[in-house]
């Protein structure tokens, strides 16, 4: 009875303070659902929308209900710009979460901070968007700290010392590349040569040729589905047996859709263990393949984690004020679907690096990577 | 007002854009299938050298110079070929500047340029800034459309041929028009990139030319109010249109196709078939 | 050896642009069009061959309706979208022809999806080693078809009727037609060839990757036209050649220059340069 009297007086502290009457809490979220990167964009929205629906279902904030603002940005800087300003002076949104690209996400960002609003990119890796301000956040590793674990995978988990690089080349495949150039040495790497290809590049067939010449111990590319599908099929095909590593942008069921038998055995850094024994993780997986009927990917687990970030803080914060939800966001300290989640004062994620492997054509738990010290992200 | 200002802005700075484009393609008939390399040469430029601590209207002036001789460069290369050759090597262009700045580091490479200074105008008063430079590139435009340049410009785009027989210097008035559009393209580049703060390659990527060209022929090559009408309307056509969703880029490739097919003076031409004794439109109206 | 092979694979590669850049050097040399569509059809050709291997599992079955499919579609976007504007300046079937292709693109993403389509049991994905080389079966394949093709298109342009009114009404249409030759039923003939070998090009490629994706054609959209460009427009003998050194320069450009330069850069870079020096192209074309 003293419960349900507490809870009916909150509506009236909420007006007390002045926080404006609102029917939901919006959050907002761009993210590209047209044009060349719609496919990813469609993951990280389900991904979001799991995550509300699931908040929603279990009383919201507060017992208000999350609504998600969702605009669609075609990953391009030129629109993220007007959404970033509409999402704020029209919804009123007091936080949001990016489920874009690099350069979108980088754009927004400077509108979001000098807003004051606080802003969470999923999955898009640019280091400059972290550097925009306080404000900003992201819930996805930095290329360099993944790169850096890619070394420590191979040089002392697998114990393989030879290794050729192919590097995707933009920002993501660069900073990967960068960061594992940076540790190699340290954990006994020779890398015998790096060779570089582009987003839209599907067909190998020179490096598959080089590669093979060079006979390496070991692999690190990178890529997204679309592009390591194709290379690692033209790899086997070309007879090159040797271990294949790739970094979260594989991390999809398209990427053994497409690369078949040959996807067989690929080792790949991620933030998603579709082993875990974790609630989070395992009732993220369930929910999101009876929401979408699709197999979860990286993209949808991190649309999925920086909401959950976003209503955690929201919760916590108990007040639309953006100064205040900052402040939550920035002491998070949350198991999430992709795991453990605080951040450093920078605003970059600290969490542990799942390594998943593909045994029998699906991803399977292969080691986690726990040190800390490798994967601290830049404080600035 | 925040998002309608940013809205203007975008809007203003594509204007500018398409008018720059609008002076190669649609008053000299060379077509270029390139000219967002241009507005890229000043996007850079103008952002190192702001963050270099360059005064502002320095930097811009700086990019505006920079485009205009790589402009030059270009023109030189139209004098060689002609017609769909051209089309294609401007084309080149674009990929080459590409390629160029996506491989060195001092330009950014693949992570771009960012935080890039706020030239410290304020939102309205970049917006000032920004309209500013429409109306005086749109009075430029018309200008140059009703001098001798004017005359010459026209002259080349219907029959060079014969322009060169009747002893106009064919070459100079490419290479000024080169000149003059690139180097406004690079002013459309600088204000694009101070207005963002933060440019990187596929902001400049090819399909961003092929918008250009679009506003400019929608519009109704060299029609300078059709020009102005078409890349306000299409600059911000995805904002407007977000409630479509899912169809917004098959609509607007499908309104391209459209208008080419059933309008091709765009929309001068449809304007003129509406309004035939319009004085405005006999002032401002596309090539004959 | 890796010389070798790296040429072979630039030959590989130079076969697919070939069978893609003759179409639009065809429509280029009959109409003056920059044809971007075309690559639309070459990505449908590509959707064409999985959507019906998936279904049927008759890699003859997906061919031919891959190929004689995108033919009858070309002829018809010739028909609704090209014959009207034949007599506007150049620049209006170019935006007309983009309008198209990125209408196309998107329908392709809202009929089947933005991840893309693979083959649920990919044919041809062995490797087969022959005389040292390193190919696999679908692209050992990829060549054979790409010589039969083009050469078939040489025989019918030398050998028949049909492709002596062709190449009259390439030459002077006035006069061909003068002769008593139709020169719309020469248009259709040339769309549906054309056509006909980009969707072949399309389901290749689509097999070769195992994916069919909705943007696949964007690079081709404009890399055929560099090529038709480098060849000599209008001439398919340049545009061969063209394509193929095209291909052989990317594949050793990938390996040796790929960090001073990316893939579609050297392309134009080398365009640029042959055009500097020869600015019709490397063969006279029309």
């Amino acid at each position: 009875m003293k419960l349900k009297k507490i809870i009916s007086l909150i509506p009236a502290l909420f007006m007390f303070f002045g926080i404006a009457w609102a029917d939901t809490i919006k959050i907002g979220f761009n993210v590209p659902l047209t044009g060349f990167a719609a496919a990813d964009g469609e993951s990280a929205l389900n991904g979001a929308k799991l995550a509300v629906n699931q908040a929603n279902a279990s009383g919201g904030i507060n017992g208000k209900q999350i609504e998600l603002v969702v605009y669609d940005d075609q990953a391009s800087p030129k629109e993220a710009v007007p959404i970033a300003n509409r999402l704020i002076e029209k919804d009123g949104v007091k936080v949001a979460v990016s489920g874009s690209y690099s350069g979108s996400t980088r754009a927004a960002a400077g509108v979001f901070q000098a807003a004051g609003i606080p802003y969470i990119s999923a999955y898009a890796i640019h280091p400059g968007i972290t550097r925009a301000g306080k404000y900003v956040f992201r819930t996805s590793f930095m290329g360099e700290v993944q790169g850096r674990a890619g070394a420590l995978l191979i040089g002392q988990t697998m114990q393989l010392k030879r290794v050729v690089v192919i590097t995707l080349k933009n920002d993501f495949g660069k900073s990967l590349a960068a960061g594992f150039k940076a540790e190699a040495a340290n954990f006994g790497i020779e890398i015998l040569n790096e060779y570089e290809y582009s987003i839209r590049d599907r067909q190998f067939g020179p490096i598959v040729a080089k590669v093979r010449a060079d006979k390496p111990d070991a692999i690190y590319a990178s890529g997204y589905f679309f592009t390591a599908g194709p290379l690692v099929n033209q790899l086997r095909s070309g007879g090159v047996t040797v271990p294949v590593i790739g970094q979260e942008g594989y991390d999809s069921e398209q990427f053994i859709k497409i690369a078949g038998a040959a996807s067989e055995g690929v080792i790949i850094t991620t933030s998603l263990d579709r082993d875990s024994n974790s609630p989070e993780t395992r009732s993220f997986i369930t929910e999101y393949e009876k929401l979408t009927g699709n197999k979860v990917d990286m993209v949808a687990a991190s649309g999925h984690t920086a909401l959950n970030v976003v209503i955690t803080a929201l919760r916590k914060a108990g007040t639309s004020n953006p100064e205040a939800i900052r402040n939550a966001i920035a002491q998070t300290q949350l198991t999430a679907a992709t795991g453990h989640i605080s951040f450093n004062t920078l605003g970059e994620v600290r969490k542990n690096v799942q390594v998943q492997i593909v045994r029998n054509g699906d991803w399977h738990y292969h080691s986690e990577i726990r040190d800390q010290k490798l994967l601290a992200p830049p404080e600035s | 007002m925040g998002y309608e200002i940013s809205l203007l802005t975008f809007m203003g700075i594509s204007i500018i854009g398409s008018l720059s484009l609008n002076l190669i393609t649609g008053f000299c008939g060379q077509v270029s299938l390139g000219h967002v390399a241009f507005v890229g040469i000043g996007a850079y430029t103008a952002s190192i050298l702001t963050k270099a601590d360059t005064p502002f209207f320095v930097a811009l002036l700086a990019g505006m110079l920079l485009a205009g001789s790589f402009g030059v460069m270009v023109g030189l290369a139209s004098l060689r070929v002609r017609h769909d050759f051209l089309a294609i090597t401007t084309m080149g262009v674009n990929f080459v500047f590409l390629g160029v700045v996506r491989q060195q580091e001092w330009l950014g490479g693949e992570l771009g340029v960012s935080s890039i200074p706020d030239p410290g105008l304020g939102k309205l008063g970049f917006l000032a800034l920004v309209l500013g430079c429409v109306i005086l590139v749109a009075l430029l435009s018309l200008q140059i459309r009703r001098s001798w340049m004017g005359y010459v410009f026209v002259a080349v785009s219907g029959d060079e041929d014969t322009a060169r027989m009747l002893g106009l210097d064919v070459s100079r008035y490419k290479l000024i028009a080169f000149a003059l559009g690139t180097a406004l393209a690079g002013l459309s580049g600088g204000l694009y990139a101070h207005h963002v703060r933060f440019i990187f390659p596929d902001s400049f990527a090819f399909v961003e030319s092929i918008t250009l060209l679009a506003m400019v022929v929608i519009g109704g090559n060299g029609s300078i109010l059709g020009v102005i009408v078409a890349s306000a309307l299409l600059s911000v056509l995805p904002q407007w249109f977000q409630f479509i969703g899912d169809y917004k880029l098959l609509l607007y490739g499908s309104l391209l196709f459209v208008v080419m097919r059933f309008s091709p003076g765009g929309l001068a031409g449809l304007a003129k078939n509406i309004f035939p004794k319009s004085k405005i439109y006999f002032a401002l109206k596309e090539n004959q | 050896m890796l010389y070798l092979e790296l040429f072979l694979q630039g030959l590989l590669q130079g076969s697919i642009y070939a069978l893609i850049a003759v179409g639009l050097t065809l429509v280029y040399g009959l109409l003056r069009i920059l044809h971007v569509a075309h690559a639309g059809l070459y990505t449908l050709g590509g959707y064409f061959g999985v959507l019906v291997f998936n279904s049927t599992g008759s890699l003859m079955l997906s061919g031919i309706v891959a190929m004689f499919g995108v033919g009858i579609l070309g002829v018809i976007i010739y028909r609704l979208c090209y014959e009207a504007i034949l007599d506007q300046p150049p620049y209006v079937p170019l935006i007309a022809s983009i309008g198209l292709f990125i209408a196309m693109e998107e329908l392709y993403r809202i009929l089947f999806g933005s991840y893309g389509i693979s083959y649920t049991n990919p044919p041809l994905q062995q490797m087969l080693p022959l005389g040292g080389m390193y190919l696999r079966e679908g692209e050992w394949v990829t060549i054979l078809v790409s010589i039969i093709l083009i050469g078939s298109l040489a025989w019918l342009s030398i050998r028949t009727r049909l492709g002596l009114a062709w190449r009259a009404t390439v030459t002077d249409p006035q006069m061909a037609e003068s002769f008593g030759i139709d020169p719309i039923r020469v248009r259709y003939f040339n769309f549906f060839i054309g056509s006909a070998l980009a969707g072949t090009a399309g389901m290749i490629v689509g097999i070769l990757n195992n994916l069919v994706e909705p943007t696949m054609g964007s690079v081709p959209s404009y890399k055929a036209l560099a090529i038709i460009v480098l060849g000599g427009l209008g001439s398919v003998r340049g545009t061969l050649v063209a394509a193929l050194m095209l291909g052989v320069v990317e594949s050793f450009g990938t390996i040796y220059l790929g960090n001073v330069l990316n893939r579609d850069a050297i392309a134009f870079v080398f365009l640029i340069l042959v055009l500097m020096v020869r600015p019709q192209g490397m063969f006279r074309g029309v």
